[in-house]
């Protein structure tokens, strides 16, 4: 008799159903997707950043200091570290090896051109590593990508540079000229605009850097972008005096600290440090971010969960008839109330599973719309969007079920309480 | 006239009053419409101005230079700030390469403590010098040349005695240096300030218009964008914004899909007032003004109930978020009660033509 009530209800008010299936359906798929881009909104803000640049830096442990302002440097006690170029490859094998994005070893010497003592700058552009079976590129293609360049990027084996757009203007030289770098011949394949010191640079491929610095497998810099994890107070605890449980969970975080302290195991004789002005600004910008759409999408849970409410008050409040004619048939109280929670619980389940496949399509196109990347709903969502949508369909009809269990019937049936709740 | 008139009020008043909870979901329900989209309008209009904001922890977005081995005219600071919007901040520096007592090399800079000590907020100082011949000294010169305490810089043949006051940490170039005070590295050096960093606050295009006349403030400078930051900064706004239009749009349809519903259920519900209504010899346009005056004052009471709700809403996730202000913006009024309007005005008339394909009779005997 129950379930025969539950099915003619489902039949006989279709329209009914529909609305608030819909009501439901929407909210839920709503809360599905908002929730789906705060959770992921951080960490392709965080891709977003690191176009940026390098957030990390490794160089040798007794580095010279740098002694240079603009075009003049001083040479200092060289100290003739360096770190191995052969090694490189060893920085996607640490533990946060998937979260480095890109990296570029630098080799800075200087030539004679002209007459005149030019920096030079040795890296990689887009150069094929593997560590392992994991193959990748490394590069400044793919560090730097705001370095502006007309023409094309040299290949890394070729003898081909890159003039800096201020030595180009200087020496009236265009792509496709010839160059002597002290008396060896290369190729000009593009003009660099940087807005930095590469502009007053030539910029080289490692190995022809190398070959000039008379330095073979040496590089003094690695420049390296990794995606990290805002800084907090746990971050800045030095590892050496951290519990084994705590040390544990500081390494296997990333942190651009703990991502350092990798990159030094793995570099032996070198130091790592984060690059301030990128990691702690982008720490900043990204738990702001992510709070914010945290914050919106509880407020459109908040929204979406009224809504709902005020859709099912309305389908239940009509019912007033049911009740009264349940009631003078001899129902009780109680199993009035379970027919319209039971048809609550369907109607949620339901409603909320098409809800969250709906979502999970919304919260895809916003990801491939906006980050050229699909968000992807977590499937541990489910329960959770379900019992919500649950808990707010039963919370929208409870109150309207108690009102209409307090109603006389026999008034309810005469139509004497045609509008009143009295 | 004035009878039917008085009556008319008086039906308006019932229905809104007499009806216990109904009217108050409807009216619950478009609040919360109201409120979710003044609340996300509001948020999305000051995004790009919070966001711009967030990236001023960056420090400069322009630099001006002289030309190698030059300075800057004078009066440089005072030239810059007057073509510079309000808010901006200026640091001038100046670079020579100095000797340590050892005879090792090192870049040494003066600049204006207190004006650096705002545009670079990401430098970890352990203390700011505050009296004369104190100095900031970067962490690789501190380790490498052994500097630290009371100790001297020799420029040509000038010695100039400092003290320590604290370190300088900063994963670049400048923890290779020693920071003075641009007070006492003028009188030593006899230079000038070679290099302005520059923070203008704004857009994109505000930073364009100021960065031109920056140029012509100053000519013969190189003025130059930091460009890795506008780049940043302009690829995070652009998608954050597509982001919040998308939730906008999104949560602003879903909730006037839901209050659709609520509201077009609360008036077919209603078929056997309007039955009596047209039985009783009402006509067709007094009925539609009926239903229609209750969801205007349903409508115009819950857009300013949400407008205010809504406000306060962004309000609280603006300073709780970005711990600034974001004012409620006045022209959301109207869009709030246009809104609420139109969808109460719809909702409710929409199912009335409905009922008037059917006879009064039929309704009032339960078909």
């Amino acid at each position: 008799m129950f379930l025969r009530l539950l099915y003619q209800s489902f039949r006989r008010q279709q329209r009914r159903k529909l609305l608030a299936g819909i009501a439901v359906m929407l909210g839920v798929a709503v809360a599905t997707a908002m929730m789906a881009v705060a959770v992921s909104v951080g960490d392709k803000i965080n891709r977003e950043l690191r176009s940026y640049g390098a957030n990390i830096v490794v160089y040798p442990e007794d580095a010279a200091l740098n002694v240079r302002i603009g075009d003049q440097q001083v040479k200092p006690a060289s100290s003739g570290a360096h770190l191995q170029e052969s090694s490189l490859p060893k920085i996607k094998g640490i533990f946060w090896g998937h979260n480095i994005l890109a990296f570029a070893p630098f080799l800075y010497t200087e030539v004679e051109v002209n007459g005149h003592l030019i920096p030079v700058a040795g890296t990689y552009f887009a150069k094929a590593l593997h560590y392992g079976s994991e193959e990748f590129t490394a590069g400044v293609e793919k560090l730097y990508p705001w370095w502006k360049l007309e023409g094309s990027w040299p290949d890394d084996e070729s003898r081909n540079v890159l003039l800096g757009s201020r030595l180009a203007e200087r020496w009236k030289k265009k792509i496709g000229d010839s160059l002597y770098l002290s008396g060896n011949p290369v190729h000009v394949t593009g003009i660099l605009s940087t807005g930095g010191t590469e502009d007053n640079e030539i910029v080289a491929p490692l190995s022809l850097a190398q070959a000039l610095a008379h330095a073979p497998d040496a590089i003094d810099k690695i420049y390296v972008s990794a995606l990290t994890k805002p800084e907090d107070a746990f971050a800045r605890r030095d590892p050496e005096k951290l519990s084994p449980a705590d040390h544990d969970r500081w390494y296997c975080s990333p942190y651009a600290n703990s991502i350092a302290f990798q990159l030094r195991e793995v570099f032996p004789h070198a130091r790592a440090e984060q690059i301030r002005q990128a990691a702690q600004n982008e720490g900043a910008v990204l738990s702001h971010i992510s709070g914010l759409m945290l914050l919106i999408s509880f407020a459109a849970l908040l929204a979406a969960a009224l809504a709902v409410a005020a859709a099912m008050a309305t389908t239940i409040l009509e019912r007033r008839h049911e009740v009264g004619l349940m009631k003078s048939l001899g129902a009780t109280a109680s199993s009035i109330a379970a027919l319209f929670v039971s048809e609550a619980s369907l109607l949620a389940v339901a409603a909320g599973l098409i809800g969250f496949l709906l979502g999970d399509i919304i919260a895809r196109s916003i990801g491939s719309a906006v980050f050229n990347s699909p968000i992807n709903v977590s499937p541990v969502l489910l329960p959770i969007v379900l019992f919500l949508a649950w808990l707010v369909t039963i919370g929208g009809s409870a109150a309207a079920i108690r009102r209409a269990l307090k109603l006389n019937p026999v008034m309810v049936l005469r139509g004497d309480v045609l509008r009143g709740d009295a | 006239m004035s009878r039917d008139h008085s009556m008319f009020l008086h039906l308006l008043r019932r229905g809104l009053t007499a009806r216990g909870s109904r009217p108050l979901i409807a009216l619950i329900a478009l609040t919360v419409a109201a409120a979710i989209i003044t609340a996300t309008l509001t948020l999305y209009g000051g995004l790009e101005d919070k966001l711009n904001r967030e990236f001023r922890s960056y420090g400069a977005n322009v630099t001006v230079a002289a030309a190698a081995g030059q300075s800057l005219p004078e009066n440089e600071i005072a030239r810059a700030q007057n073509a510079l919007p309000s808010g901006s901040l200026v640091v001038p520096f100046a670079y020579v390469i100095a000797h340590s007592a050892n005879g090792d090399a090192v870049v040494v800079a003066g600049t204006d403590m207190q004006q650096v000590q705002q545009l670079n907020r990401w430098w970890l100082v352990t203390a700011w010098p505050s009296a004369e011949h104190e100095a900031l000294i970067g962490t690789n010169a501190a380790s490498r040349l052994k500097l630290g305490g009371n100790f001297t810089l020799n420029f040509g043949n000038k010695p100039l005695a400092l003290r320590e006051a604290g370190t300088l940490k900063t994963g670049a170039d400048e923890d290779d240096r020693v920071y003075i005070p641009l007070s006492m590295f003028e009188p030593w050096t006899g230079m000038r300030p070679s290099l302005l960093e520059v923070y203008i606050p704004g857009s994109a295009p505000v930073v364009n218009t100021a960065l031109h006349n920056l140029q012509t403030a100053l000519p013969g400078m190189q003025v130059k964008p930091v460009r890795q930051l506008l780049s940043a900064e302009g690829a995070v706004v652009k998608k954050m914004k597509s982001v919040m239009l998308a939730s906008t749009l999104l949560i602003t349809i879903m909730v006037a899909l839901c209050v659709f519903a609520t509201l077009t259920s609360s008036v077919l519900e209603r078929r056997r007032d309007f039955a009596v209504m047209k039985a009783i010899g009402s006509s067709q346009w007094t009925v539609n003004a009926l239903f229609a005056g209750e969801a205007l004052t349903l409508a115009l009471a819950a857009a300013l109930a949400g407008y205010l709700c809504g406000g306060a809403l962004a309000a609280w996730i603006a300073e709780a978020n970005f711990h600034t202000a974001l004012w409620p913006v006045l022209s959301l009024l109207p869009v709030a009660i246009a809104c609420s309007v139109a969808l109460a005005l719809i909702a409710s008339v929409l199912p009335l033509a409905q009922l008037q394909r059917i006879e009064p009779a039929g309704i009032l005997k339960g078909e």
